[in-house]
């Protein structure tokens, strides 16, 4: 398969009476998204803003975060089975707004949580502060289970973005890259010395605010399978996870997924890219069990050299985890994990639920229980009404001068477990 | 097997939601305790040679942020399971590492909701998958 | 501004007294820099000085633990220190447990910053590397020009109270606590190169290591144990009474062997316990609570074991690195072998 991906540079993002890019600069028109947002009846109202990077800006709580995309060549669309009829994605040209992104925010549960600030400390810690956003605001029809809501709001991000996504089909990218990736049998042929490697990514799937739909399958509902990883820049992977700001993979991780990136980068060169697998993190523990039986038995199968696992979510996650590392390293593959760890604000805990001494080559986004002190930033879009309940965020926390004492659990994307971001820890 | 969950399992938990829609059709333990007492409660059993069907520390909520907790077990008696002990033991000493803390009294509901939909995921799993 | 002031500790060898036959030399004061404390100035340039250095001998320290404790907790008292550096140790074992052992206890007793510097192989830092920050250095004092200037960084940032950095940061062992830094690179990036290396066998450093799993298989059982010897060897501090060995309440430096031929019963005339590490209140009421020979005893009398080895080994389990424990597990383990006993009873507390 192979897949071409134009960026269209965005560094700016304004309300307008057209929707459309111009130079650079991605306009809205908010009416019009409005009353396509409201076309689900279980949405009662919604309002938009527009945070750009060092705004003195906090967003919060965030559900998703999207990037607008756009397939311009080969079979199916962007976020297929979901938004688009079902059918195979990853192949042929695909454009990006790179730089603006769709910021989903609402209450769902009263206990959710994830902060983005625009400037200041916690900018350094998420990457969205570094994206031109529309942020999305939706109040549910009274009496909405939080299911639906999660649903609904769900399902009107996506369309937000697949919207504003269509408008950078008709232009010139910035840059281009090409990613290309070979049938098995190629692959062997084209690389016969490089080591083969594959990629196993485990997926959040436990019920209300943890779920991630492939295709829109329900991922918990799914046995372990395969991917071809470009199918993922297509949106063939969706977050319905809201719990964990830190180390839950947003629909647009997905859409970026640093390891399918950095895989291909070297894919060729140092090592033969060969495969990607997904498997799930269910709270049934035969279900683990079955699951990581399954990783171990498609990597053997594939005959894979080596492997990178990356892992979502924080507590049993690290069971699923440590049970496919384990079981992946006896059949003679290697493995590197990417975790992040909890140890404590003092950093002197045990940093995982579970461990194993095969697990032996560990990338960590660092430690989520780290305290920081956010300052006061002139304006809130959502509500700081539950800052004090995200997690990470702690009783009184909220400071008369209006800044705010959080763990980095509460910051969006701070310990990404794909290996999104520079910080580590020892 | 009873690993797979046949006839009533048992399931312990603080959460009434749970208590409530499963009390028909499992042996509900219903503990009016803290999240941490359910866990102990859990280890216990799991000594006593019940296995534990789902992982104690399910969703990403933290042990503090959450008051409750509902935990399948099976309702067979054998031998210690020795993954069962190892895990349970593990999830007590993840729970104790998070400072306890107040969580207001208008969540609750959410909570129990939350904590609802995972332990009703996980037995649809079971259902679909085994 | 005024200099931070500093009390520098240091061995008999590094005075210029001596070395293991010096190695008795009694705690001493002197003022100003001594040996590599010249090495410590020049590196503070003007932000701190060594005030008073002292000079205490590796045995002398090991051997009268809780004197020299007292006595150098007085002298850096005394000189009015801010800050307190141990060493650098390099590879010299009971040199890296002193500036370990005082660190700690300087930390506590005083609440001021504390630094030393050792091999990453050292005894000490073993012991102490979850406690105290000990900068890393190599095995050799050759490398003291290139140690000093590390630790004299740390040391002053410990001294103002700045954010310390992670351990690759700063150059601290790790262990201590976890803390984040940024790379230069992102942790997928990391990831694909940390693999390329693993398939390739070369060496690589993962960023967690997992805690320590010293798994040790179980050995077959036994076949007959109505015919066995059976001994008792305990971590929880059981001793005759009076602790005749000076067996440490915690860090043993050493284990006992203690007869019991004839002994059916220990009893708070007899035995108490030495460990430090938990309520003695019914281990001294009855140290059988711990070091079951009276149950033993009443076995032997039915048969139901062949007899009681009639000696049993102990230490005190708390704070006892693992090398030690290793260490006289290996010594009296094949002592009981050459007693021929069959069977041990592992009691801990």
């Amino acid at each position: 398969m192979k897949l071409e991906v134009g960026y269209i540079r965005i560094c700016d993002i304004s309300f307008a009476e057209a929707t459309e890019v111009k130079e650079g600069t991605l306009y809205v028109n908010a009416k019009e998204l409005e009353s396509m947002v409201l076309e689900d009846e279980r949405i009662a109202a919604v309002c938009f803003d527009i945070a750009r990077p060092g705004e003195s800006v906090r967003i919060t709580p965030v559900k998703d975060v999207i990037e607008p995309r756009a397939k311009v060549e080969g079979p199916g669309d962007i976020f297929p089975g979901v938004i688009t009829k079902m059918s195979t994605v990853g192949m042929g040209k695909t454009h990006v707004l790179r730089g603006a992104a769709v910021v989903t925010v609402g209450k769902i549960v009263g206990f959710q949580e994830g902060i983005i600030d625009m400037s200041g400390l916690g900018a350094e810690y998420t990457p969205f502060s570094k994206t031109n956003n529309l942020v999305v605001n939706f109040t549910p029809k009274e009496g909405l289970s939080p299911h639906e809501y999660e649903a609904a709001a769900r399902h009107a991000g996506l369309t937000i973005a697949y919207t504003l996504g269509k408008l950078s089909a008709a232009l010139t990218p910035d840059e281009t890259k090409v990613y290309e990736f070979p049938s098995m049998v190629e692959g062997i042929k084209k690389y016969p010395d490089l080591p083969r490697v594959g990629y196993v990514q485990m997926l959040q799937s436990q019920g209300l605010l943890h779920d991630t739909y492939v295709y829109g399958v329900d991922m918990k509902k799914s046995i372990t399978t395969m991917l071809c990883p470009t199918e993922t820049m297509d949106g063939a992977i969706i977050s319905g996870n809201c719990v964990s700001a830190c180390d839950k993979n947003t629909t647009y991780h997905h859409q970026n997924n640093p390891v399918i990136e950095d895989l291909f980068a070297e894919h060729g060169k140092t090592l033969n890219f060969a495969a990607m697998v997904i498997t799930n993190e269910n709270v049934y523990l035969a279900d683990k069990e079955r699951s990581s039986d399954w990783t171990a038995k498609l990597v053997d199968y594939l005959d894979l050299d080596g492997v990178i696992i990356s892992q979502e979510g924080f507590g049993n996650p690290d069971t699923d985890l440590i049970m496919n590392c384990k079981k992946i390293e006896a059949t003679g593959t290697r493995t590197v994990i990417i975790t992040n760890e909890y140890a404590g604000r003092d950093g002197t805990s045990q940093s995982l639920a579970d461990a194993d001494p095969s697990a032996d080559a560990l990338v960590t986004a660092g430690n989520s229980n780290q305290v920081v002190t956010l300052p006061k930033l002139d304006r809130v879009i959502g509500t700081l009404e539950y800052t004090e309940k995200i997690a990470g965020g702690f009783a009184g926390n909220i400071v008369a001068d209006g800044s705010i004492t959080v763990e980095l659990q509460a910051i969006t994307g701070a310990t990404n477990e794909l290996g999104f971001n520079l910080m580590s820890a020892r | 097997m009873s690993a797979f969950g046949g006839g009533t399992n048992i399931l312990v938990t603080n959460n009434p939601m749970a208590s409530e829609l499963f009390e028909s059709t499992l042996q509900v333990e219903y503990l009016s305790a803290s999240l941490l007492d359910v866990l102990v409660r859990v280890r216990n059993l799991v000594h006593s040679g019940h296995t534990l069907l789902t992982h104690p520390l399910s969703g990403s909520v933290k042990p503090n942020e959450t008051h409750y907790k509902s935990v399948l077990l099976s309702k067979s008696r054998g031998k210690a399971d020795a993954q069962s002990v190892q895990i349970i033991g593990e999830c007590i000493l993840a729970a104790q590492r998070f400072n306890a803390r107040q969580l207001p009294a208008r969540y609750l509901r959410d909570m129990q909701i939350v904590d609802l939909s995972i332990i009703s995921s996980a037995l649809e799993t079971k259902k679909t998958n085994s | 501004m005024s200099k931070y002031k500093v009390v520098h500790y240091i061995n008999q060898f590094y005075a210029g007294i001596g070395g293991e036959e010096f190695a008795d030399h009694k705690p001493e004061l002197r003022n100003g820099a001594v040996g590599p404390g010249a090495a410590f100035n020049a590196a503070f340039s003007d932000k701190a000085e060594i005030v008073k250095t002292i000079v205490c001998g590796d045995s002398y320290f090991n051997e009268n633990l809780s004197d020299a404790k007292k006595a150098l907790i007085e002298m850096v008292k005394g000189a009015g220190a801010d800050i307190f550096i141990a060493g650098p140790a390099f590879n010299a074992g009971r040199y890296g447990v002193a500036c370990g052992t005082i660190c700690e206890e300087v930390s506590r007793e005083l609440g001021i910053p504390v630094l030393t510097g050792m091999f990453e192989e050292n005894p000490g830092a073993e012991m102490f590397k979850d406690k105290l920050h000990i900068v890393a250095t190599s095995n050799s004092a050759a490398s003291m020009r290139t140690a000093v200037p590390k630790m004299a960084a740390l040391a002053l940032k410990l001294a103002t109270g700045e954010q310390i950095g992670a351990s690759v940061e700063e150059g601290y062992l790790p262990g201590r606590a976890r803390v984040n830094f940024f790379e230069k690179e992102r942790g997928s990036k990391r990831a694909v190169d940390m693999l390329l290396k693993k398939m390739a066998g070369e060496p690589f450093t993962t960023e967690y290591p997992m805690p320590d799993f010293d798994r040790v298989p179980p050995n077959p059982a036994v076949a007959d144990i109505t015919k066995a010897t059976v001994a008792l060897v305990t971590s929880g501090g059981i001793v005759p009474k009076g602790n005749p060995d000076r067996i440490e309440s915690s860090s043993a430096s050493k284990y006992g062997e203690y007869d019991i031929t004839g002994v059916d019963d220990l009893t708070f005339e007899t035995y108490e316990t030495a460990h430090g590490g938990y309520d003695p209140v019914y281990a001294n009421q009855d140290a059988d609570r711990v070091l079951p020979v009276d149950v033993l005893r009443e076995f032997e009398k039915e048969g139901k074991i062949g007899k009681l080895h009639n000696k049993f080994y102990t230490t005190t389990g708390n704070g006892t690195s693992t090398k030690s424990s290793k260490q006289y597990a290996q010594e009296f383990s094949q002592k009981l072998k050459d007693d021929n006993v069959q069977v041990v009873i592992l009691t801990s507390t």
